[in-house]
């Protein structure tokens, strides 16, 4: 029983970052309708970004995440303006933008690789110093630190999304971009700083995930996790996004605790093709359109 | 004249869509748009709202050039009611209504347009929490109109609003359209029901294959031979 809360606390935490990357895949799903494959290119270099900060400016945590989320944010919203708008401008299918979304994704890996080298490394032990413990189960302070502002960020952007003008802008654009245009929004904007927001938390993420495990160019790749938990909870649906990460997160820790380390992966694409079977419309999925 | 179209042209998914429309809407009219399926009526009112770019000719509303974004043609005081109405299915009644009014900033003027939408719309009322979505077809109409009455423009556009509503509702969004005009606003009303449109509109325009064929006063239009055959099913004696 000890072991099975120890499972789940790690599963939320890591859950907690997924879903930090998960919800700027699909808010950008959700308005534009395709799947932003450069995200992970994005969250690998804010981890590099917070990396850096840390060994060669000797900054503290809050400050590495801070740099690291505003060069992410901006990197987000170039991208943007390189790679996409230039398609809407042309009324490009959504096909090309996935091709497109490759390439950066592909560009962004490369020039690390390039620049860098192709090593992993490993942030500073900032908090594994010492945990927690309550009765017999040990929560790392590092683990604490992402629940405490993975939450946070996530309740600060559902406020946004809910209770805010430019939320209710996302949201009618998400539903219908034409008809929010006619409404006099500057769906412009609303596509600028739907960029924005994912790359802010792409920053943040990337940060929590390369302090607790590592950093590497190709670490990109695990925005394929952010598909399936977006896939999961429905893409395109932002609290889907947050419970499909969550639970992500939670499968994962267990199949690692119980079963093995080594089948981590597998279980989550097994889950992803299982759902595509069974509910292709996720648990809070808009509709059942191609998922691009 | 409120809105002085000249020699509009529009090319839209490689059509010549529209080829030199000349229209004048005058303030507080209702002015309507009759023609068959095709004929460029929703280009025309989506050149207007700005969605879709005209390649030649000048449109000036009330004595300006019209901005050419759709935010700045919404500001400037015209608003679209869509073909196929376009509310947001996922959002409330209320917040679809407050979408309408998404450019305005005066608070207790919304509260009063609010109150406006719903002494028409009695049902919109009664159904303000409710998702969209689950709106009947009717009650989706009079949301649109709605919204397109919450950015308080001056120029209503009304993209065939009684496309497949049962004809007693059909009635209903006809009398809408005069409480719009009673309530000051000048309507740009684009109909297959010409029938319809024609018995409550001021002036008409009959729009063939993207050019006008012909225009005058509602009632004489109703009454051209060939109007009646075409358009309002009438055989020739």
């Amino acid at each position: 029983m000890e072991k099975f809360i120890q499972f789940l606390i790690n599963g939320i935490a890591i859950g907690s970052i997924y879903a930090l990357m998960t919800v700027g895949y699909s808010l950008v799903y959700s308005i534009m309708n395709f799947s932003n494959f450069a995200h992970g290119g994005v969250i690998m270099l804010g981890s590099y970004f917070g990396f850096f900060a840390i060994t060669i400016l000797k900054a503290p945590f809050w400050l590495a995440a801070l740099i690291a989320m505003t060069g992410t944010t901006l990197l987000a919203v170039v991208i943007e303006r390189l790679a996409y708008d230039p398609l809407r401008r042309r009324q490009a299918p959504s096909l090309y933008y996935i091709i497109s979304a490759m390439g950066i994704s592909i560009f962004l890996e490369n020039i690390v690789l390039a620049t860098l080298g192709a090593d992993f490394r490993n942030y500073p032990p900032l908090f594994q110093t010492s945990g927690f413990y309550i009765g017999g189960i040990s929560i790392g302070k590092l683990d604490v630190l992402i629940l405490v502002v993975g939450t946070i960020s996530l309740f600060g952007l559902m406020w946004l999304i809910e209770k805010t003008k430019i939320g209710l802008a996302i949201r009618a654009t998400s539903f219908n971009l034409r008809a929010a245009n006619l409404m006099g929004v500057n769906t412009e904007f609303v596509i600028f700083v739907v960029f924005g927001l994912g790359g802010l938390l792409a920053g943040l993420a990337g940060v929590m995930y390369g302090l607790r495990y590592t950093v590497w160019p190709q670490m990109g790749l695990i925005t394929n996790k952010a598909f399936v938990a977006a896939v999961f909870g429905g893409l395109g649906s932002l609290p889907g996004a947050i419970v499909g990460a969550i639970s992500l997160g939670i499968i994962e820790a267990m199949a690692t605790g119980y079963i093995s380390s080594n089948l981590r992966d597998l279980i989550a694409f097994v889950l992803l093709v299982t759902i595509l079977v069974v509910r292709p419309s996720g648990i809070m999925g808009k509709a059942t359109e191609d998922k691009a | 004249m409120m809105l002085d179209i000249k020699n509009l042209h529009v090319h839209y998914g490689g059509i010549h869509a529209l080829k030199g429309v000349d229209i004048q809407v005058e303030e507080g009219k209702i002015i309507t748009i009759i023609g068959s399926n095709g004929a460029g009526k929703s280009t025309l009112l989506n050149a207007l709202s700005g969605v879709i770019k005209c390649s030649e000719g000048t449109i000036e509303f009330l004595g300006q050039p019209l901005p050419r974004k759709p935010n700045r043609i919404v500001s400037a005081g015209i608003s679209q009611v869509p073909e196929g109405r376009l509310i947001f299915v996922n959002l409330s009644v209320e917040e679809n209504l407050r979408m309408g009014a998404f450019l305005r900033n005066d608070k207790a003027a919304i509260e009063e347009d609010f109150a406006k939408v719903y002494e028409i719309f009695p049902r919109l009322l009664e159904r303000k929490d409710q998702i969209a979505g689950t709106l009947s077809g009717g009650e989706q109409q009079m949301l649109a109109m709605g919204r397109g009455l919450m950015s308080d423009p001056r120029l209503i556009l009304l993209d065939e609003p009684s496309l497949g509503l049962a004809p007693m509702l059909v009635n209903t969004i006809f009398d809408v359209i005069l409480d719009f005009k009673a309530l000051g606003k000048t309507i740009l009303l684009v109909e297959q029901n010409a029938y319809k449109a024609l018995s409550i509109a001021d002036y008409a325009y009959v729009l063939e294959q993207g050019k006008i064929v012909m225009e005058g006063d509602a009632p004489m239009v109703a009454k051209n031979p060939d109007i009646q055959q075409a358009y309002l099913g009438k055989r020739r004696t």
